[in-house]
């Protein structure tokens, strides 16, 4: 019976309705999405984990193995269903070579293991354990998302010739937040390369009774056995594979969070609008005794039924678009099974959109509670001036013209109204300018110090240390070169605290030369200080002015902790020291050179390259593309992605608010005409209106994004290992650009939408 | 001879279109001269407010012509008219006519505030000066719905007359008020225009008409007849009225 009502409501506001629906609708597809994305996510994890068989408990071990003490502990306690060890033959990325890739700038310990024959499977993209056979290498699927090689293409493991036979998932190592990655090989490959890299033990068990993990944990500590190097329990694997799309569903719910709020404030907005414009019908039904449950019912039915189509649309969305969200999942964790749970999941997410929209809708129509009958017919308006807005008045207004006068004292005396657009402009001012300052920060040349790397313009970089002064020689006598420093990376032996060893990479050199960002203390300068890497710092738990105690050249020597600084490379685990060393050997060294011109960069890349043809030379933009490259260009692509999102939610939501305001001040607007206001007057008092709601909500969108924003990137940034995380704003994009383009798109907005002013006919507004 | 202000010729304007056309104003031919206080008498939907919209340029017409002070201005643009209809003329509605957001002081120098910059304090000044004229003194800093009816047409009133307009029309301004007040209302539109300035009511009330000095009748979008009186001194006032009683019964309006 209401269905008329609504069909007429609906047809003389469609811009709105619209609007409205489109933001309904994206906001169920992203909870839909969502919901669909953590099915899948547990359920192929789930998959993955049972099939592989997923160790309870690992243990890494570098050093002596006793394994006959292992197997009794195994025996003896109760709660162990099955044991083994390990071995994880981890060899440098330049001594591996797929197709034309070398493994040289891989961040990633690589390392090869066989088969296992009890437990924690590598298993191929169908889910089958793996059957290799000699000759056969299976890499991990890492490398093929990163496009590095291809099956049927050639394989070089220091010099031994292999085929690439396949990909394989591997449970415990796949996570991008795992810094090994498992090749597999046949016993006998494994056998023949085994003397070319040192080989690490992974202890693996599974336990009859999983929750007692802790206990068991206890006695294996207690029982004093191999433990130099991490352990991993069973939860830990299932959050790290779990992570990086975790991260994924974590950004759509939250841009999901921020498109209902969205929703909400456009239905906020129309409905306040409306109550405004029918007080004084709803006074007058309210005076002659209709139950306002009965009005009630009328818009929320509108709005039910609004929202019931635009829930409906937006899960068909959601079907449409899962595909390419579930892609990695699928590649890293195989398919989920059970797709009807997700989707029956995905519309109970919808449901609850749909639910607390209509919610929503009721409270906001408890306003018609306050509607006083009696001031409702005599005024037919609800207006009572807000304190604020009483004293900002014309006769004492010096400050603006007379039309931006009447628009600001409108935006204050309905502060309510001007609230919801003002929310939805902060988040789109924040939307744009978070994804532009994170892109601008991590693409920017001082980033790079943030990573660990200094401010050189190529590095020339050798893994024999013989051939290294020939290098030296050579550019000490050349003329075009500034600086440059020779940094050699050694590995050291480093005492922990319970008296066991671990092996810690660390560069020797000038580090003042090219000096890096640090985040606490500073660069090493003493013969016994050293400088740690955040992630080591964690691990080791040291801090600034902490010792830690070293082999070197075969004696223990403390060195103090001079500073700690953010690395990406080599897995974030580095450290940097001034002392000189010629025991170790050098794992491999650096030549970070400054040229007097930057545009002779390129010719001397290529020049070295020839000359040294045993090292490898990159230009630094390169080297820092390389690491970082695929992240910052997917930035890249979010941020303009997010400004072109920003500059839509701005248009449509002021072209609706606009299109709203103008239909609800008829009565104003051609009193305003009647006195001899001109349609340009009135315009312009739209247009401050949208102006000033517009500055306030840049000022604090942009506020919020240098505040909130930043943390929140900040979360993003460390989790690959970046630590001190400051935005770099680039301040023309982001205080003048951006301001500029969200300003044209309100102009252009209020433009169009309030082009209908000059239609609106007095006579037909004031009835004589 | 008195200045003619307003020529009106032969206006017609119409509402619909095909078989549902009807003109509302069917060939009208009126003038006004100025400092001339008229008002327009005639059973509802005659066609009387339609023909104050369009004599002061707020609505179009179809045919006719409307000539303002030597300018013709069914021919000029919105703009310019808005400019005349702020500066040389002031308006009064039967229900008022106010901003929400606005105080009564800035609802009544809101015409005078377009494009001023720099007098704010003498029209702020001129026009606590007319409310005190029009008895509403006191009441600068009041909302709109902190007053009566009749301050609130009082209010209306001395916005009308911010720019000293060279004519105020009203349309039924005293509808709304009960007689008292009426009577009140209508004392200030006597001052009004013995100051000068022309006046052009439409209204029901053979009280308010007898108080003018022309009145003319309209029935079905014309103008069927037209009453001359001698200018209004204050005496007499019952007579007035029967005169008026009389020419409305005599026309069958
Ligand atoms: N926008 C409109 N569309 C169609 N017809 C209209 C419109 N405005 C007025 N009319 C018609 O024009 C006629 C004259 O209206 P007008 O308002 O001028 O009458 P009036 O003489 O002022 O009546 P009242 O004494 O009731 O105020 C009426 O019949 C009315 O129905
Ligand atoms: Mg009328």
């Amino acid at each position: 019976m209401y269905f008329r009502i609504i069909r007429n409501d609906i047809l003389r506001s469609k811009v709105i309705t619209l609007t409205t629906m489109i933001f309904v609708s994206a906001a169920a597809m992203l909870v839909s999405l969502a919901a669909i994305l953590i099915i899948n996510l547990s359920g192929a994890l789930d998959t993955l984990m049972t099939q592989a068989k997923t160790p309870h408990f690992m243990q890494m071990h570098s050093g002596e193995i006793d394994t006959a003490r292992l197997k009794s502990f195994a025996e003896q306690h109760k709660n162990v269903e099955e044991y083994q060890v390990v071995e994880f033959l981890g060899m440098d990325g330049s001594e591996i070579i797929l197709g034309d890739h070398s493994l040289s700038n891989s961040v990633q310990d690589n390392g090869f293991s066989v088969q296992n024959e009890k437990f924690d499977y590598l298993l191929d993209l169908n889910g089958n354990i793996i059957n290799v056979s000699d000759g056969e290498l299976y890499v991990p699927v890492t490398y093929m998302k990163e496009k590095t090689t291809s099956i049927g293409e050639k394989a070089i493991i220091n010099g031994k010739e292999f085929t690439v036979a396949g990909f394989l998932r591997d449970s415990t190592m796949n996570s991008s937040l795992s810094a090994s990655k498992r090749f597999l090989v046949s016993s006998n490959d494994f056998a023949e390369i085994k003397d070319l890299g040192s080989i690490e033990y992974l202890i693996e068990f599974r336990l009859k009774d999983f929750s007692e993990i802790g206990e068991f944990e206890t006695a294996y500590a207690s029982a004093g056995l191999e433990a130099n190097g991490p352990s991993v329990t069973y939860t830990l694997f299932k959050t790290m594979n779990a992570i990086s799309d975790g991260m994924m569903i974590a950004v759509i719910l939250l841009v999901s969070a921020l498109v209902v709020t969205i929703a909400f404030m456009c239905i906020r907005f129309t409905l306040l609008a409306k109550i405004e414009d029918d007080y004084r019908e709803i006074g007058v039904m309210k005076a002659i005794g209709l139950r306002i449950s009965d009005i009630k019912k009328i818009y929320l039915a509108k709005y039910a039924s609004l929202a019931a189509a635009g829930s409906i649309l937006g899960f068909i969305f959601s079907l449409m678009f899962q595909g390419m969200l579930l892609e990695n999942i699928r590649l890293y964790m195989g398919e989920d099974e059970n797709t009807s749970l997700a989707v029956s999941v995905g519309l109970i997410g919808i449901l609850l959109v749909f639910i607390s929209i209509v919610a929503f809708v009721n409270v906001v129509l408890n306003r018609f509670r306050k509607i006083s009958a009696a001031q409702a017919i005599r005024f037919g308006s609800s207006q009572e001036m807000k304190p604020g807005a009483k004293h900002f008045s014309l006769s004492n207004n010096n400050l603006f013209t007379t039309n931006i006068f009447l628009g600001i004292k409108d935006v204050l005396a309905r502060k309510k109204l001007y609230a919801t657009s003002l929310v939805v402009l902060i988040i789109s001012a924040f939307i744009m300018i978070v994804p532009q300052n994170l892109y601008n920060t991590i693409s920017s040349k001082s980033f790079i110090q943030y990573m660990g790397i200094g401010d050189y313009d190529l590095r020339i970089q050798t893994s024999s240390s013989a051939k290294t002064d020939d290098i030296v020689t050579l550019i000490d006598s050349d003329s075009d070169i500034s600086r440059y420093a020779v940094l050699t990376t050694k590995t050291f032996k480093l005492k922990t605290s319970n008296e066991s060893e671990e092996n810690i990479k660390v560069e020797l050199g000038d580090h003042s030369a090219f000096p890096i960002e640090y985040s606490e203390g500073s660069a090493p300068s003493r013969d016994n200080e050293i400088a740690l890497s955040t992630i080591n710092a964690d691990e080791l738990n040291k801090k600034v002015g902490d010792v830690i105690t070293m082999v070197i050249e075969g004696k223990e020597k403390d060195l103090t902790v001079s500073g700690i600084y953010s690395d990406v490379t080599n897995g974030g685990k580095t450290a940097k020291a001034v002392f000189i060393d010629n025991s170790a050997k050098a794992m491999w060294t650096i030549v970070c050179v400054e040229l007097y011109n930057k545009s002779l960069v390129e010719s001397k890349v290529s020049g070295f390259s020839n000359k040294f043809d045993f090292a490898k030379t990159s230009d630094i933009d390169e080297f820092v593309s390389q690491t970082l490259g695929s992240t910052i260009s997917s930035i890249e692509m979010a941020s303009y992605a997010s400004i072109v999102v920003a500059l839509v939610i701005t248009v449509l939501v002021t072209l609706l608010f606009m299109k709203m305001l103008v239909a609800k001040d008829r009565y104003s607007i051609v009193i305003m005409k009647a006195i001899g206001f001109t349609i340009s007057d009135i315009r312009a008092q739209y247009f401050s209106r949208s102006v000033f709601v517009l500055i306030v909500g840049i000022f604090l969108g942009t506020l919020l994004a240098n505040t909130l924003g930043e943390v929140l990137a900040g979360v993003l940034i460390s989790s690959f290992g970046a630590s001190s995380f400051n935005f770099n704003v680039n301040p023309i994009t982001a205080y003048l650009l951006s301001p500029l383009m969200m300003i044209f798109a309100v102009l252009i907005s209020t433009m169009i939408g309030t082009s209908g002013t000059g239609k609106i006919k007095i006579s037909e507004n004031i009835k004589g | 001879m008195m200045k003619k202000m307003i020529i009106g010729k032969n206006i017609v304007k119409s509402y619909g279109n095909g078989d549902e056309q009807r003109n509302v104003l069917d060939g009208v031919s009126v003038e006004i001269n100025e400092g001339e206080f008229v008002s327009v008498m005639g059973p509802s939907g005659s066609g009387k407010s339609t023909l104050m919209f369009s004599l002061s340029g707020m609505d179009g017409i179809d045919r006719g012509k409307i000539v303002f002070e030597g300018m013709d201005i069914s021919a000029v643009g919105d703009n310019e008219l808005s400019n005349i209809r702020r500066t040389k003329m002031g308006f009064v509605f039967q229900q008022p006519t106010m901003l929400k957001n606005l105080n009564i002081l800035d609802n009544i120098i809101l015409p005078s505030m377009r494009g001023n910059r720099k007098n704010t304090a003498k029209i702020t000044e001129k026009a606590r000066a007319l409310m005190k004229r029009v008895g509403i003194a006191g009441l600068e800093k009041r909302d709109i719905i902190q007053v009566s009816g009749g301050q609130l047409q009082r209010a209306g009133i001395c916005r009308a007359l911010m720019n000293n307009p060279k004519i105020i029309f009203g349309d039924e301004p005293t509808g709304a008020l009960n007689s008292k007040s009426a009577h009140e209302i209508m004392d200030i539109f006597s001052e009004i225009n013995a100051n000068g300035t022309a006046c052009m009511l439409v209204t029901h009330d053979a009280k308010i008409a007898a108080r003018t000095e022309r009145i003319m009748f309209m029935r079905d979008g014309k103008i069927v007849s037209e009453l001359k009186l001698p200018k209004f001194d204050g005496k007499d006032i019952d007579g007035r009225v029967e005169t008026v009683t009389v020419k409305m019964r005599d026309i069958g309006i």
